[in-house]
């Protein structure tokens, strides 16, 4: 009752309804985005394009003053592209850029958007590299450090003998596994990692190897999501002796136990939010309902990261604008104020644009729920170990 | 270790044969015409998506999808070999481009009707272990393995058997002399394409069982598949079967001795050797020699 | 584009030629285009760089090749790493990144005897090979992770070749230098050979041309220009990592482009990849935001099926009444 009160709400307020006056004054502020929308990576910048979209019609309904817009580009998740597209949206008037998806894109677009003194932020990029730069335009939420932190707290409190590492050689899920070996190797636990190349579709050699060879306490997965669904059927046939299958992004959803309940059981993914939601703040509560409403499912993982980014950087435009810098390039200077909890924690900007404050939990899908398990303040329940989907 | 070897072979040779049905078609194909189908791949990946739309709107198993796959791949199937057929000049090239830029239509309308989530059977029942002693699969592979060396042996027997398997034969091997002989070229070439978009219907169906299909795998399908058809040499079928049992089982050997980092590596310095040391194939009898 | 032989291997029509790109290629300076059009026009004169190489080793050497991402990958290592680990300044790395890329095509010296398909996808191996060392080989390439930090196209004589409107001006000179190249060749006794082994290979060894020799120097000098193309995208981006670097783009979009503007000509390959480009990017894209490379599928397949010829075809049939012999050919 209350879940569709609170979405019909949303709805009317995001339609505009009941605001004829406050639309004769406002301001209409237009920001960009480069998403990849096609290629392998389209459904990640799909999930994000509805994050952001939620975002901004609730933004704009708090703050009927600003109205804040988006233009989207696809990248096709190639770097001249963004840099095209970031260039392009910078001409047409947009005030900042919500960057894509992936270090390789990102990197070389944020550059541009600098020498175009606009704001960039990501939720799609955690190489170190791309806050080394120097950069006073260029803003992040989460970062590798974060993942790495949220997976790490979650082994080593495991205190397994042996962990195995399978990885994509891909670029965030290697800078992945080589953080999370170090961790991991200097609280005594043996590491082994096995690469594998994403064109790769037959994992039960690898897992026989783990099976047969590592025999470990843990499988950690650095992977995406079609990878994920690979490794755990193999797991499943081969059955190694091991307590948990942990993995990291896209793997603790919703969808990815509707999609495939038979394989999801007691799997440990990165999460911020427990399925049924049980959010509690108000903003994740709207959140939910919004999406819900808008796009017909449960939030997502890829979707909370950017609807947060967006807020932040609707938030910041807002505050510029009242304070009538937002055309004076003071809005570089808002972001740097925000401190504001979110529904990823709270999150600060230190001078590199980084959000040193970034540390995901851990959640485990549990027959259709996901029950947050990891670190301790956010938990929701305990885990359920030794537990493995077969 | 002997245990992980014997495993490495048994995962090779079934993923071998799931490769062997999806470079079957290209090698008739090409076997017939000398035209390498560069939208096999997606002719594939279509298959692969019909079992998704019938394992999803009707929650039968994906295999009940193959009358829908078989009409649907084959008529793509025909359709393309009409427009390859309206080349006139410089066919070798020229349908190379034409079917590589049919793939990329086929990709794209894919990925306009199915967006670009990864699919993959939801059916607990081929997603089952079963093993056999120390080695282990999942039903799905089992029932993938069976279904590729059944349809292999019809093949086999139609091409040796059957008046129009011995005229796709003849035209294979002479164009000219068939004509003479009363054998409409075209006619033969159409048959072919016709079958080989068969082949792929059972391949695609059979690969969403057991493995993840997105929009964009068609392409790297069709390089497998010639890989397969390189190292089998054209125009033998047991060739096709063998020269994708050694991929499957290079792969895995690959990961198994080394990492599987280097299995593409190890797939695709296999094609090379047998490129160029053995240019006839592995099993096959002409060459490829300009 | 008379086929006679000329001793003059420059004539007066194709310094003509070049000067009339050099207009053309001007033409977005003059008229104030915007960096967003800068940028996607330097892009797809990358690409028609390599569509010249690709052309140049297809139209002369004979040979259809589905992996140029090999050398415009090594290309884009090469000098960015030269660039950044030995100090060499970037626009004497970016020729000696092509370099590199002839050294690696020596690795493919055995493909030479292979015909047709199989010559096509041997290419493409040797892509993916490469790709892989690439990610593997991460003490010196940084794998997969990439490469971020390595020096940008610098500033010579008060010219900022960085900033958009020099990267365009360097471009374009070299898309015009490597277009000449192609046609002193073209003209030249090598040309004329490797024309003749197009037609019969087996009548040229009879002649005592070495077809296989010719057909080397084709490879070494694709590869050479390929490499260039790759090195200078490179530094204009700022990145490499070998899913990108190798690429499949550098080995489509060429052949696309060469294709669509005629293959066979050597002004084709550069108006194709310049007009494919940017068909995709302002036009498609403007009416199917996802998906919209069916469009330059269906273009592709549209001219392989109604113009083999591609646009320098169209309009040769249209202006040349007597160029019958051209196209009973080709």
């Amino acid at each position: 009752m209350v879940r569709s009160a609170i979405a019909s709400a949303t709805l009317a307020l995001a339609l505009g309804v009941g605001l004829p006056a406050a639309q004769a004054q406002e301001k209409v502020v237009t920001i960009g985005a480069h998403m990849p929308l096609t290629g392998s990576l389209a459904r990640s910048g799909q999930t994000f394009n509805e994050g952001m979209q939620v975002a901004l019609r609730m933004c704009n309904a708090a703050s009927p003053k600003v109205q804040v817009k988006v233009d989207v580009i696809d990248d096709e998740s190639t770097p001249a592209k963004a840099v095209s597209a970031v260039e392009k949206l910078a001409s047409s008037g947009s005030v900042a850029i919500i960057g894509g998806y992936g270090s390789n894109i990102v990197g070389p677009a944020s550059d541009a958007s600098d020498k175009l003194g606009k704001v960039y932020i990501t939720a799609g990029a955690v190489s170190d590299e791309l806050t080394q730069r120097g950069l006073k335009t260029f803003f992040r939420i989460n970062n590798n450090a974060g993942y790495q932190k949220g997976i790490a707290t979650l082994l080593i409190d495991l205190k397994p003998q042996a962990v195995s590492i399978i990885a994509s050689t891909k670029e965030a899920p290697t800078l992945l596994a080589q953080g999370l070996e170090k961790d991991l190797a200097a609280k005594g636990i043996k590491v082994t990692v096995h690469k594998f190349d994403p064109a790769i579709t037959d994992f039960k050699p690898i897992i026989n190897k783990i099976k047969l060879q590592d025999k470990p306490d843990i499988i950690m997965m650095s992977a995406y999501e079609n990878d994920y669904v690979g490794i755990i059927r193999a797991a499943k046939v081969l059955k190694p002796q091991v307590k948990l299958m942990v993995g990291t992004w896209s793997l603790a959803t919703p969808k990815m136990y509707t999609e495939f309940p038979d394989l999801m059981n007691n799997v440990v993914g990165t999460s911020f939010l427990p399925f049924p939601v049980e959010v509690k703040s108000e903003e994740g509560r709207k959140f939910a309902a919004a999406y819900q409403d808008m796009y017909k499912k449960e939030i997502e993982y890829l979707a909370t990261l950017s609807f947060v980014e967006t807020t932040l950087l609707c938030e910041a435009i807002q505050r510029a604008a009242e304070a009538g810098t937002l055309d004076k390039g003071g809005l570089a200077d808002e972001m740097r104020k925000t401190d504001r909890d979110t529904m990823l924690g709270r999150v600060q900007f230190d001078q590199t644009g980084d959000n040193p404050n970034f540390a995901l939990s851990m959640g485990q899908h549990r027959e259709g729920k996901i029950v947050l398990v990891s670190p301790k303040a956010a938990a929701t329940g305990d885990i359920a170990y030794p537990a493995v989907p077969w | 270790m002997t245990e992980l070897i014997l495993q490495a072979l048994f995962s090779g040779v079934l993923i071998g044969s799931v490769y062997a049905l999806v470079a079957l078609g290209l090698a008739l194909a090409f076997g017939a015409m000398r035209i390498i189908n560069l939208a096999h791949g997606e002719l594939v990946l279509l298959a692969a998506y019909m079992a998704y739309l019938v394992e999803s709107r009707t929650g039968l198993e994906p295999y009940a999808a193959i009358p829908l796959a078989l009409a649907v791949v084959s008529a793509v199937s025909i359709a393309l070999f009409m427009l390859v057929n309206m080349i006139r000049d410089h066919r070798e090239l020229n349908s190379l481009i034409l079917t590589f830029a049919i793939g990329i239509i086929l990709t794209n309308a894919i990925l306009l009707a199915f967006a670009s989530d990864m699919r993959t059977t939801t059916s607990a029942f081929l997603q089952d272990a079963v093993s056999f002693g120390d080695v282990y699969a999942m039903r799905g592979e089992i029932i993938a393995f069976a279904l590729s060396l059944v349809l292999m042996g019809l093949l086999w027997w139609w091409l040796k058997a059957s008046w129009y398997g011995r005229a796709v034969r003849a035209v294979s091997s002479n164009r000219g002399a068939a004509m003479l002989m009363g054998i409409n070229p075209t006619r033969i070439e159409t048959v072919s394409f016709l079958v080989a978009g068969a082949l792929a219907s059972f391949a695609g169906v059979a690969l969403y069982t057991m493995s993840v299909v997105q929009p964009a795998v068609g392409h790297a399908l069709t390089v497998k598949a010639f890989i397969i058809t390189v190292l089998a040499g054209v125009g033998s079928i047991p060739g096709v079967f063998l020269g994708a049992v050694l991929l499957g089982v290079t792969e895995a050997l690959t990961v198994t001795l080394a990492s599987s980092a280097l299995q593409e590596l190890a797939g695709m310095v296999l094609f090379l050797m047998v490129l160029f040391l053995m240019p006839n194939g592995l099993f096959g009898a002409r060459a490829r020699r300009g | 584009m008379s086929d006679t032989a000329s001793s003059r291997l420059l004539s007066g029509r194709s310094l003509a030629m070049a000067g009339g790109l050099v207009v053309v290629g001007l033409l977005p300076l003059a008229a104030g285009a915007s960096p967003y059009m800068l940028g996607l026009l330097i892009s797809s004169l990358i690409l028609a760089g390599l569509g010249l190489s690709w052309a140049l080793l297809g139209n002369l050497g004979g040979m259809v090749s589905f992996g140029h991402a090999a050398f415009f990958g090594v290309g884009s290592y090469a000098s960015a790493l030269l660039a950044a680990k030995l100090g060499v300044p970037v626009l004497l790395a970016i020729p000696l990144a092509g370099g590199v890329a002839t050294l690696s095509s020596l690795a493919m010296l055995p493909a030479l005897r292979l015909s047709g398909p199989y010559f096509a996808l041997a290419i493409l191996a040797y892509a993916q090979i490469f790709r892989i060392l690439a990610t593997e080989a991460s003490w010196l390439t940084g794998g997969a992770a990439g490469l971020q930090r390595f020096p940008g196209l610098p500033t010579v004589f008060g010219f900022n070749f960085a900033e958009r409107h020099g990267s365009y001006v360097l471009v374009l000179g070299m898309v015009v230098l490597c277009a000449l190249i192609y046609v002193v060749i073209r003209r030249s006794y090598v040309g004329i050979a490797l024309r003749a082994i197009a037609e019969s290979e087996d009548a040229t060894r009879v002649v005592g041309v070495n077809s296989t020799l010719l057909k080397t120097w084709m490879l070494m000098l694709s590869a050479f220009i390929a490499g260039m193309f790759g090195a200078l995208n490179a530094h204009i981006i700022g990145f490499l990592e070998p899913d990108y670097a190798f690429s499949g783009i550098w080995s489509v979009m060429p052949i696309i482009g060469a294709v669509f503007g005629g293959y066979r000509s050597v002004i084709g390959p550069v108006f194709g990849a310049v007009v494919i480009y940017m068909f995709d990017q302002v036009i498609a894209k403007s009416l199917i935001p996802v998906g919209h490379q069916i469009l330059l599928g269906i273009v592709l397949a549209g001219m392989v099926l109604l113009a083999p010829n591609g646009l320098a075809g169209l309009v040769g049939r249209i202006f040349s009444r007597t160029g019958g012999k051209h196209h009973a050919r080709a």
